[in-house]
């Protein structure tokens, strides 16, 4: 195989990448797993079954990708990975014509993924999930993510702008009134500024994070010697060691005829650059011919084992983890329990990128270490479209369960809160219904107080969605807030007959606007254990609905 | 849509037979030469016979809309809920009103509405982008962004001074309103006027600001629509802006020049909030009345009643 028909298949992998990074958004379709890559990733998928001590289904999918090497041989980085293509081709853009000081062999840098492979591992033991700050696919769906497309909306905003004349001119209408609504994220920066740290170090070695760093090369490197396809060198080498100095993951040692086998990902570029025509990749059995073991010292292994134990243990005892059962954030609807989700969630970012309303952030400190990108809701952002769950759907590890719309309704995410000495209708007796007209499910009724009709919430009909948060006009923080008392958190079962155990519901069904014009101005419907929250009326109430004279 | 074009065929053909059945009764036509005799049409049928009827009880469309003409119809699309929810104009009424505004020679059919909610939803949830597929030099967008607004000034504005607007609106194109009726919260009613506030960028500030009624009425001074069609098909009673609430099915459509008697029409239709009331209980009509945009009270005007 050449290198050209290598680059193409590589360009296939991030292009697939890509497109079903962007199919990732409301309206994917049930058939469409716009979150295989995750799937495949055989490290995300131990690491989350490790620190959540579960089974997780769609980690099955990373089976194929480890069969494939235990068979194959490390191909996946030379050709499937997209963060590998992504260095690759970014390295032809920034350093081609580079010298790199970078260190020819290099062996304990090499030990250096295989460190991090095991602390992420042995982290993952105690509860830490903490693979998702270096796994590849993890991280470049977090760049693509909070980079990428915000910055690709930004492009083409600006280019329809530019544009926008000319398709006037030309009685385009559609297109003359396109605007793409920019996504928005938090620690964007942060990833952009991991990036390109990785992308600069290829200015010391090509591949320089594939080579020393990525722990799930450390992973597929531990399998991959078993492959059928080895280096072999044959007796025309005239020991010239270009494919030594061409090698781009450092594979060939001193003698060229031998090969690191763990660190070949058979990318086939001795084979090209040779000029003796000495090189080749037989099928060769395995364990036939030489097996280098891996860069890992005992010692190195020991530190590692131990300082991701210790790491995990220590981190574990934070004032975070007891108040993990009180914790102050909005989870999205579908997520397991709490402790369960920190450890399941493998940060990749991917329901951050398809919710539709761009309300899920990336969490920074706010549950500390273990909560670090962590999805939360920022309803003043956004709210919760009730028509859309998508979130659960490309969640490659089920930390938000992948729900039918029903379910997704009655997944309570928290309970909307009202602060009278805020609301405009409560502090200052002015006409604002927003909280009210915006609910979608009539869970915001008007109640005669002092005279005057006020928005009291019910919370057995609320769900949390943060409508009312998103548009309550004060200016600051809203008036109507959403806090997690209430929230459902399964991780099983269904949501719909929980939610009817505790008498909830959250059917947009018409009726409470019935009270408005009775006498009492407190009969609602079933609406008995609303109350005891209702201060008495000390005038009496208004006859007329708002807005009649 | 095939279907639904056959209906249509089938029932100009009836309404042509109607209509010649009622010229040999009468002897003279009463909307061929309707134009100025009323104020009003009020006629009940389904959504696409009512409407079209309607259009030509006021004159025919061509009244309105001349060869060559840019057309802004501004239904109700401002929540992602289906026709049958009572929150947004029916869409059959607005295909109605768009192939008519077509084949009178529009240039083009700008449906347009700055949604409350998110705007691809809006679009798909209401059915009017579907509905106005097939028509030909019809476009249904849903306006969001800053920068398809203008702002203007209000100079007959009691509480606005200025105000940001859909720019097309300012263009020279002709505005047909297609409100839907419905209750709300903080006006009492949503009909033609409150609906306006669709064409604005910063409504919150109406709610929040402003005198709402007082604000509705300041907007009437600017933004003032040749047209006025009321899809009364369904009634959201209660629970308005964005229901769910009580939907009465009332088959109406009422037209009118004069918008604030279209609202005021519109007010008696049903019982809101289970209560009858007039036009001139509704704050922000009895505001926009006083300030001379309109007549408020039904009883003096002229009204066609028909069945469609």
């Amino acid at each position: 195989m050449s290198t050209r028909m290598r680059t193409f298949i590589q360009a296939l992998s991030l292009l697939l990448f890509s497109v079903l990074f962007v199919f990732a958004a409301y309206g994917l379709p049930d058939w469409l797993p716009a979150d295989i890559y995750l799937r495949l990733d055989p490290l995300l998928g131990l690491n989350a079954i490790l620190a959540a001590r579960e089974f997780i289904g769609r980690a099955l999918w990373s089976l194929l990708l480890l069969g494939a090497t235990l068979v194959i041989g490390r191909f996946f980085c030379a050709y499937v990975c997209p963060m590998g293509a992504s260095i690759d081709f970014l390295d032809v853009l920034f350093f081609r014509k580079k010298t790199r000081p970078g260190p020819k062999t290099g062996a304990s840098l090499r030990e250096v993924k295989y460190v991090v492979l095991i602390l992420f591992i042995s982290a993952a033991l105690t509860g830490l999930s903490l693979v998702f700050f270096m796994d590849p696919i993890s991280f470049l769906t977090r760049v693509y993510t909070f980079v990428l497309y915000p910055l690709s909306v930004t492009v083409i905003n600006l280019f329809l702008d530019l544009l926008r004349p000319v398709f006037q001119a030309l009685g385009w209408i559609n297109i003359s009134h396109l605007h793409v609504v920019q996504p928005v994220f938090y620690m964007s920066a942060i990833t952009l500024l991991i990036f390109g740290g990785i992308i600069a170090l290829n200015r010391l070695a090509p591949r320089f994070w594939c080579r020393y760093l990525c722990p799930l090369g450390a992973f597929l490197s531990l399998v991959s010697p078993l492959g059928l396809f080895k280096r072999r060198v044959n007796d025309d080498c005239n020991e010239c060691l270009k494919c030594q100095r061409n090698c781009p993951m450092g594979a060939i040692p001193e003698d060229p005829r031998k090969t690191h086998s763990p660190e070949c990902i058979q990318c086939r570029t001795c084979v090209k650059v040779c000029p003796q025509e000495a090189i080749s990749f037989p099928v060769s059995l395995p364990f036939a011919g030489e097996y280098s073991s891996v860069n890992l010292s005992r010692r190195g292994f020991v530190y590692s084992l131990a300082g991701g134990l210790a790491f995990g243990l220590a981190s574990s005892q934070t004032p975070f983890t007891p108040l993990q059962s009180k914790h102050q954030l909005i989870r999205p609807p579908g997520a397991i329990p709490e402790t369960e989700f920190l450890r399941t969630c493998i940060r990749c970012g991917e329901c951050m990128k398809s919710c539709l309303t761009n309300t899920l952030q990336p969490c920074l400190w706010e549950s500390g270490l273990a909560g670090l990108w962590t999805p939360r809701l920022d309803l003043r952002l956004a709210p919760c479209e009730q028509n859309c769950n998508v979130c659960g759907k490309v969640c490659p590890t089920q930390a938000i369960r992948s729900l039918p719309l029903d379910e997704k309704t009655h997944a309570k995410i928290g309970t909307a809160v009202l602060k009278k000495e805020v609301c405009l209708v409560w502090a200052q007796n002015k006409l604002c219904l927003i909280c009210d007209e915006i609910c979608p499910y009539n869970a915001i009724v008007f109640r005669p107080v002092e005279g005057y009709r006020r928005p009291v919430v019910v919370a057995s009909k609320c769900n949390g969605c943060g409508f009312c948060e998103q548009r309550c006009p004060v200016r600051g923080e809203s008036a109507i807030t959403v806090v997690p008392n209430g929230e459902i958190r399964l991780k099983e079962g269904s949501y719909v007959k929980e939610a009817k155990k505790l008498q909830l519901e959250f059917k947009p069904d018409p009726g409470d606007d019935k009270f408005i014009l009775d006498e009492s101005g407190f009969k609602v419907e079933g609406g008995k254990k609303e109350k005891e929250s209702i201060p008495p009326s000390e005038q009496p109430p208004p006859k007329k609905p708002k807005g009649f004279l | 849509m095939d279907e639904w074009k056959k209906t249509i065929t089938r029932r100009r053909f009836l309404k042509t037979a109607a209509a010649g059945a009622a010229l040999s009764l009468i002897g003279k036509p009463h909307f061929s030469e309707a134009k100025d005799d009323y104020d009003l049409v009020v006629i009940s049928g389904e959504p696409v016979a009512a409407t079209k009827k309607a259009l030509e009880a006021m004159g025919g469309i061509s009244r309105f809309v001349k060869k060559g003409q840019r057309v802004i119809l501004k239904p109700n699309m401002s929540f992602s809920n289906p026709p049958e929810r009572g929150s947004t104009t029916h869409p059959l009424v607005v295909v109605t009103v768009a192939q008519a505004c077509i084949e009178a020679g529009a240039q083009q059919v700008l449906v347009l509405d700055h949604t409350l909610q998110r705007a691809e939803l809006c679009l798909e949830r209401t059915g009017i982008r579907e509905a106005c597929k097939q028509i030909k030099g019809a476009h249904v967008l849903a306006i969001q962004d800053k920068k398809f607004f203008r702002e203007v000034k209000v100079p007959k504005g009691k509480v606005l001074e200025r105000v940001e607007v859909v720019k097309e609106i300012l263009e020279g194109h002709v505005l047909i309103n297609l409100p839907v009726a419905k209750s709300h919260s903080a006006t009492g009613v949503s009909l033609g006027l409150k609906g306006l506030m669709g064409l604005i960028l910063d409504r919150e500030s109406f709610h929040s600001q402003y005198n709402i009624n007082q604000a509705i009425a300041d907007l009437a001074t600017v933004i003032k629509p040749q047209l006025t069609i009321l899809d009364a098909t369904r009634a959201l009673a209660s629970g308005g802006p964005g229901g769910p609430g009580d939907v009465k099915k009332l088959n109406l459509i009422i037209a009118g020049i004069d918008p604030v008697a279209v609202d005021s029409y519109g007010v008696s239709i049903v019982p809101w909030y289970g209560q009858n009331f007039k036009g001139r209980q509704v704050e922000h009509l009895l505001v926009a009345s006083q300030r001379g945009l309109g007549k408020i009270d039904i009883d003096q005007l002229r009204i066609l009643k028909e069945k469609a």
